[in-house]
């Protein structure tokens, strides 16, 4: 027997019921996907990405340039699909972790051992993390390298570095809830960077009545130690706190996106040819015989009107198969990553045992190589100067042009395989130098803190580097130049800082070719 | 022509077919595969094998594969060893292999698996699911599992070793006998009692391989692997130790270790605790004194030999008195050798032996004094008087006879330091006048005024003691202190 299509007016109401309980499940289909089928035409597309709440921060159309993927290398999306399995995992983890330092460490094992899959889970947790903080650095260089912050993305681009800043919190937070002896003694380390004023504040004989930096640690650790409320203190932030507000920052950065128009791209040149069979066509052909008038109020600096083929596409399928695309890559780098590769899990933390060499997360060892030569210039000053000098760069270089192509600005190029050239052989000199024959404290071992504190490696390095982005300045006449020049020495530095802390330095912090030549204790 | 997603799409559907399949392989892996699923499989045919009565029926009708833990909250203990050895506590698993094989001996049947888990005395990881993370030798453990032989160290924890059958703790016991027979109280102090040289020994059984030395021993980097290789060659293993070779064997290195490893501070409670154990710790706060030569053979001997002659201590460049000899007897009196041993020489590496420091008791100070001054005695008494005469005068003549030795202002070289608070404050008058002028036979010191020859005369000597009385520091709150109440003050102070 058909069912019958349509209720009949007049109908008993059981009948009417039997029919609409017949017809759930495409009137369920219908309510839930609203078009209630693939769609088939472009409108049909249209309405399948703009009726879906987790689709309509998307336009309807992409440009056929940021579906490229040698504009973002998608890494942009990589970070967000990390921090999804994060977010995935973390709480599969939570359900097993007690954040006291009685239980911690025990919890662990427990998880490592006898939780179904734990281990792997873990492992993945541990994986992610490490591809999300790589994403997100080689995120921002993309974004430089390409221009992308120019105007009117200035504003996005500051969003951006908060989240890099709440990424490393996360990151470095998540390192001490295992508390195991790496635990312990990174975010010892850690906490002593948070100390670091002191440095000078004791240089300058005034810790007694103003101590910035131990209140710093304090804040920090809810101790002057790393102890149980330093514990329950990163486990809030890093369960709660920080994955709010990066989730907050992250949906801004998108909607900026989406306001700012999209991914930076040159603009379109006139009348380019229809590709893929005419999938790319111009959206809108001007008519001689008709006059147009402002439909809708829109950023820029002129109305959508007059500009050609735009060469667009579809985002229903075309983006989304690419962001599915390099989500399940993600997936795949974090899984093949935890399948092969256990999380560490060192002895239960002992304040009473040392690690020796004591590191900190390994990308903020750049960080910790230049606290061995002054805590609070390499600890504090540098990282605030790098950080307000990234994020005053949209403010200094206003110059538009190169947007959304890779080393775009003429010259660029060649300044920036220079300055990494430059940036290279300087960091790498210097660390030679300090390695051998040592800083001021080792000529002159009366020396007051403070000149050391002024003059270090770091300093010079940082100076060095920025005379050289001044020099280019004046020599190429070009804010945006001078920029590619400093942010690419900066890279470098901190790539061979990172690099050098994190194979060569051995115990007591000296120097090693490799860790296989440590000494046994 | 390509499609415009094209490469996406093929990259979606690679990069999900191999993350599928390494879901699966985990999968698998984690729920067939693990080590302790495949023994439990295996030793599930080992219970069919075996189940020739009811009772065997019964129990291999009822066995199911699944993760077995015991958990002990009053030794912190979650031991998940039993996952594999599922056979422990099964007496008919006796001509089995290993991990199935029931415990040996009968130590379970006071040590119930459920009451006391199993790493209370082997160590090893609990928690670990397969045994190479339960053995944790050289791992990121602190306490690896122990040998077979090492686990009797784990009794000492909760028993008086002497109380159980000897063969169960044979290298205990050996092990407590060389302590005492190698004198290594001299130096270390073990329950209060020892010397200060090397360090003390009440945990030395909880340390981890991260505390040792470990640059000349080769892997496995365990703690025992490490002592019993020590005690055959400290300065070997430890560069610049100035720990005395004991000179042992290998089986005598090995008995010490056990010993070593049993001198763990655990929170054990009361309730696991062998009632030999409390008397154990009572006897260890109310020693019961020992004889005077017990004493001095624990306690002195290993760096004051048999003490009839001084020796010059390479390690310590220092010269180690005689203070058995019959030269130091026939001047010194029991007061004297009694605030020597009892606040020892500040300065030197003698250390105070008195209870509050060494620990001996004031009856073991007395009869070790008695112990060092038996023997041949020929009293030597000076004049019944000293004299003190002109200290500008003697300084030339210490300047002249003594600095060689007793080095410059007396502060000691070759010969014992003169400028020391303990001996200034015990040494009479008497004393030093008459080994300046007697010697002292047994060591290097020389007799400075002998019948016939040319030497010091006495009112030299009265100078050189009135010089001698100067280099006395003066009397600070800490000399004081040190000397414990009722020892009586040098005489012969003015």
């Amino acid at each position: 027997m058909a069912a019958p299509t349509v209720p009949q007016p007049g109908e008993s109401a059981p009948r009417e019921f039997l029919h609409n309980l017949r017809r759930l499940p495409s009137t369920f289909k219908g309510a839930w996907l609203r078009l209630g089928k693939v769609p088939e035409s472009e409108r049909e597309e249209s309405q399948a990405t703009f009726h879906n709440f987790f689709l309509h921060i998307h336009s309807v159309r992409v440009h056929v340039r940021t579906l490229a993927p040698t504009l973002t290398l998608g890494l942009g999306l990589i970070a967000t699909a990390s921090f999804v399995l994060l977010c995935i995992t973390g709480v599969l983890l939570m359900v097993y972790y007690k954040p006291s330092t009685e239980l911690a460490y025990q919890s662990m094992k427990d998880i490592h051992f006898t939780v179904a899959t734990g281990r792997f889970v873990r492992n993945i947790h541990r994986w992610s993390a490490h591809v999300m903080v790589i994403a997100v650095f080689l995120h921002m260089a993309r974004v430089f390298f390409t221009a992308s912050y120019k105007k009117p993305r200035e504003f996005n681009w500051l969003i951006g570095l908060s989240l890099l800043v709440v990424t490393l919190a996360l990151s470095f937070t998540g390192y001490l809830l295992p508390w195991d002896q790496l635990a312990y003694w990174a975010i010892t380390i850690g906490s002593n960077i948070a100390n670091s004023p002191r440095e000078l504040t004791d240089a300058v004989g005034i810790t007694g009545w103003f101590d910035p930096g131990g209140f710093q640690r304090r804040l920090l650790l809810g101790a002057n130690y790393v102890g149980e409320d330093a514990l329950i203190r990163f486990y809030i932030l890093h369960v709660f706190v920080l994955p709010v507000v990066l989730v907050i920052l992250v949906s801004v950065h998108f909607w900026r996106i989406r306001k700012d128009g999209g991914l930076a791209r040159p603009e379109d040149s006139m009348g380019g040819p229809a590709e893929w069979g005419g999938q790319m066509r111009p959206v809108f052909q001007p008519l001689a015989s008709k006059t147009y008038g402002l439909m809708a109020l829109v950023r820029g600096q002129r109305p959508p009107v007059n500009r050609g083929p735009e060469n667009t596409l579809m985002s229903w399928p075309h983006l989304f198969w690419a962001e599915l695309a390099v989500f399940m890559l993600t997936v795949l780098i974090s899984l093949a990553l935890s399948f092969f590769f256990d999380a560490p899990l060192k002895e239960i933390a002992n304040p009473a045992i040392p690690e020796n060499p004591a590191k900190a997360p390994w990308y903020f060892l750049g960080i910790q190589e230049l606290v061995s030569y002054s805590a609070f210039t390499g600890g504090l000053v540098i990282p605030v100067v790098a950080l307000l000098g990234l994020a005053l760069i949209p403010f200094l270089d206003r110059r538009p042009g190169g947007e959304g192509i890779w080393f775009g600005t003429p010259g660029e190029g060649l300044v920036a395989g220079r300055s990494a050239l430059f940036g290279l052989v300087l960091a790498v000199g210097m660390l030679a130098f300090t390695v051998n024959f040592g800083w001021l404290r080792s000529w002159l071992p009366q020396i007051h803190q403070l000149w050391i504190l002024v003059i270090n490696p770091g300093t010079l390095l940082v100076l060095l580097y920025a005379a050289w982005s001044l020099w280019i300045l004046k020599r190429k006449n070009s804010v945006r130049l001078a920029a590619v020049a400093l942010f690419t020495c900066f890279l470098v530095g901190f790539a061979v800082l990172t690099y050098f802390a994190t194979v060569h330095r051995g115990p007591n912090w000296e120097f090693y070719w490799w860790p296989s030549q440590w000494p046994v204790h | 022509m390509n499609h415009p997603s094209r490469l996406y799409r093929w990259l979606l559907l690679g990069s999900s077919l191999v993350s599928l399949v390494f879901l699966v392989l985990a999968a698998v892996q984690e729920n067939y595969f693990s080590q302790w699923q495949v023994v439990q499989r295996q030793y599930q045919s080992l219970l069919k094998d075996k189940a020739t009565d009811e009772r065997g029926q019964e129990l291999y009708r009822s066995f199911r594969v699944e993760l077995r833990q015991v958990s002990v909250p009053g030794l912190n203990a979650v031991d998940r060893c039993v996952s594999c050895h599922v056979g422990i506590d099964d007496p008919r698993m006796t001509d089995v292999p290993q991990p199935f094989a029931v415990h040996p001996g009968d130590i379970l049947e006071k040590h119930p698996v459920d009451r006391f888990g199993c790493t209370v005395c082997h160590q090893g990881q609990g928690p670990a699911t397969n045994f190479l993370d339960a053995k944790a030798e050289d791992a990121f453990w602190d306490y690896p599992l122990l040998t077979a032989e090492l686990t009797q160290s784990s009794c000492l924890s909760c028993h008086d070793p002497e109380r159980i059958p000897a063969r169960q703790v044979e290298l205990l016991v050996a092990g407590r006998q060389l302590y005492e027979e190698k004198s290594c109280g001299s130096c270390h102090r073990l329950e209060g009692r020892g010397g200060t040289l090397g360090p003390v020994l009440d945990d030395v059984g909880s340390k981890t391989r991260h505390q040792l030395t470990m640059v000349n021993l080769d892997p496995p980097h365990t703690t025992w692997r490490w002592h019993q290789a020590h005690f055959r060659d400290p300065a070997g293993l430890v560069p610049g130790s100035q720990m005395k070779n004991p000179t042992v064997t290998e089986r005598e290195a090995l008995a010490l270790t056990v010993y070593m490893l049993a001198w763990r501070q655990r929170d054990v409670p009361e309730s696991y605790l062998a009632p030999d154990k409390i008397e154990q710790k009572f006897r260890a706060f109310h020693p019961q004194p020992l004889g005077g030569e017990q004493v001095y053979r624990q306690y002195c001997l290993a760096c004051h030999g048999d003490g009839t002659f001084g020796q010059w201590n390479k390690t310590f460049q220092r010269f180690i008195p005689a203070v058995r000899g019959p030269g130091l007897r026939a001047v010194a009196t029991p007061d004297y050798l009694e605030a020597n041993i009892a606040q020892g020489r500040p300065g030197t590496l003698m250390p105070s032996w008195h209870r509050q420091a060494g620990g001996l008791l004031p009856e073991e100070l007395r009869a070790v004094v008695a112990y060092l001054q038996r023997g041949e005695t020929e009293r030597v008494v000076a004049g019944s008087r000293v004299p003190r005469g002109d200290p500008d005068h003697g300084e030339r003549l210490f300047a002249q006879n003594c600095i060689g030795c007793h080095g410059p202002a007396g502060r000691g070289g070759a010969a014992p330091e003169l400028a020391n608070p303990t001996f200034q404050q015990a040494a009479t008058d008497e004393f030093i006048v008459t080994t300046i002028r007697f010697g002292r036979k047994e060591t290097a010191m020389p007799a400075f005024q002998r019948p016939g020859v040319a030497g010091l005369t006495d009112a030299e000597l009265a100078d050189l003691l009135a010089y001698l009385r100067q280099l006395a520091p003066p009397a600070s709150g800490q000399a004081a202190a040190l000397s414990p109440p009722g020892t009586k003050k040098g005489g012969g102070l003015p």
